[in-house]
């Protein structure tokens, strides 16, 4: 029983760290597209 | 109308019959197909003489040989117009659909001799199990060697068209031809082992109506692939 | 839109919960039942990928207009990774399940057609050089090569019959999925698919912007 637990808090770390990493690529391109907006 | 249709049917025959000509001039194509085949018939007969194998293999086997022999030789028909210069003129002589048709045509034709040689050959090395369903078995052969030529005259075009690798073909076709390869595996298996139309025939429906949607298909979309 | 995202990273989170947490276990197999909610949203994705790929492609053919191959690229790109997570979840689900990585079972055979196909997608494109013959080529090869998909789902269920059954294939085709199962299942797929749209626009939104730089570069 307690290996599924190790499971499911290494996938929502893993998956954390994805959704930040989008986050901040996002973030990053829409500085980018505002930077040539002008 | 009547003589431009007239026109369109006599073209084809024209083509064909060129690449006919140019091909028993060279034996080109042809003899490479039939030597591939057998040489890989030989090396499966004397690898297997052992042991009886079962209709299953045996169906297996006869794919392989015919779908790597079409392999090495399908290529040919469009590569050969690209490597000798007569691609352009090809292209301006006549309508897309004209050529797409003759050389599927050619193909089918290379197809069919293959199988002309290939089947008796290995029914007397391999001894399948004696069919009395020759026609059955037959009639998957040459259904498959369509399906085959089908799409290998459209990949072989891009091919050519795509720097002329003959390598390429293989790695494109396999997949698109999976389904295929794997029904007429399963048909001509049953079929050898003396099974009636009503157990394969679901096997045979699939294989005519994957004929005709992709000749559909390559005849819509050849001029993309032909034009410049 | 930016609320959407946050909303889609909640969203996920919640399907980790219940992948985990609320569904039961099923099949007879224990806690590696669950490995449904991810293996099946990805092999989803990667066919929906080619699918819109596909799509962008006649577009193509029908425009000539470069954008349509260029998102195209995009999603073939996604979705080949996607057909790959998917294809490995599979191969390691089967070895726990029946205890070979992989034995040719007609999903696992559909699968890796589709991975060849992306494969096969891509190698044609380094193979050409020309900017729009390349588009041309490659468009063609992606709708040929989908006319041979619907035929190999339909291969599945007749050869199904003559082989050992498929537990992913006999509960998708009518046995009642547990209702807790079926909702983890379906959250699952709709977040899956919200992770491959965002990941599809940043790619684009990222394409879009380098040329902009590039040709910039070039001018400037």
């Amino acid at each position: 029983m307690a290996d599924i637990y190790i499971v499911l808090i290494v996938s929502l770390i893993s998956w954390a760290g994805i959704f930040f990493y989008l986050i901040r690529l996002d973030l990053c391109l829409k500085k980018m597209e505002k930077r040539y907006e002008e | 109308m009547v003589s431009k249709s007239y026109g369109w049917v006599d073209a084809v025959l024209a083509l064909i019959k060129k690449d006919l000509i140019d091909e028993c001039r060279t034996r080109f194509a042809f003899t490479s197909i039939i030597l591939f085949a057998m040489t890989t018939l030989v090396m499966v007969s004397f690898s297997t003489g052992a042991f009886v194998l079962d209709s299953g293999l045996h169906a297996a086997f006869l794919w392989i040989i015919i779908f790597f022999s079409s392999m090495t030789a399908l290529a040919r028909s469009f590569i050969k117009e690209e490597e000798q210069g007569t691609a352009r003129i090809l292209k301006i002589s006549t309508t897309p659909e004209v050529v797409f048709i003759a050389k599927l045509m050619f193909n089918l034709v290379m197809l069919l001799g293959l199988l002309v040689v290939l089947y008796p050959l290995y029914l007397v090395l391999m001894n399948p199990p004696a069919a009395n369903n020759n026609l059955l078995v037959m009639l998957f052969l040459i259904l498959g060697s369509s399906c085959l030529a089908g799409t290998t005259t459209i990949l072989a075009a891009i091919v050519s068209q795509a720097g002329a690798k003959h390598t390429l073909l293989p790695i494109i076709a396999f997949p698109v031809l999976l389904p295929v390869l794997l029904t007429a595996i399963r048909g001509t298996g049953l079929a050898l082992v003396g099974n009636f139309l009503n157990v394969v025939l679901p096997d045979l429906i699939f294989l005519f109506s994957f004929l005709v949607i992709i000749v559909t298909a390559s005849l819509l979309l050849f001029p993309f692939v032909w034009e410049d | 839109m930016n609320l959407c995202k946050y909303l889609l990273g909640i969203w996920m989170i919640l399907v980790l919960l219940g992948a985990f947490l609320y569904a039961p276990t099923a099949l007879g197999l224990g806690h590696l039942s669950r490995i449904i909610y991810f293996h099946v949203p990805l092999a989803w994705v990667g066919v929906l990928a080619y699918f819109i790929a596909m799509l962008n492609s006649i577009s193509y053919l029908k425009r000539g207009s470069l954008l349509n191959d260029q998102i195209a690229v995009v999603n073939a790109e996604i979705g080949l990774i996607f057909t790959l997570l998917a294809t490995v979840t599979g191969a390691v689900f089967a070895r726990y399940t029946w205890g070979v990585f992989w034995n040719w079972d007609p999903r696992q055979t559909s699968i890796f057609v589709l991975l060849l196909i992306y494969g096969a997608y891509f190698i044609l494109r380094s193979a050409v050089e020309d900017e729009e013959k390349r588009a041309r080529m490659a468009s063609v090869f992606s709708i040929i090569a989908f006319i041979s998909v619907p035929f190999l789902v339909f291969i599945i269920p007749r050869v199904y019959a003559t082989l050992h059954p498929d537990p992913i294939i006999s509960f998708e085709s009518g046995f009642q999925m547990d209702s807790k199962m079926f909702q983890v299942f379906l959250a699952s797929l709709i977040g899956f698919t919200g992770i491959y749209g965002w990941i599809a626009s940043l790619y684009y939104r990222y394409l879009v912007i380098r040329t902009r730089i590039e040709g910039d570069l070039n001018n400037g």
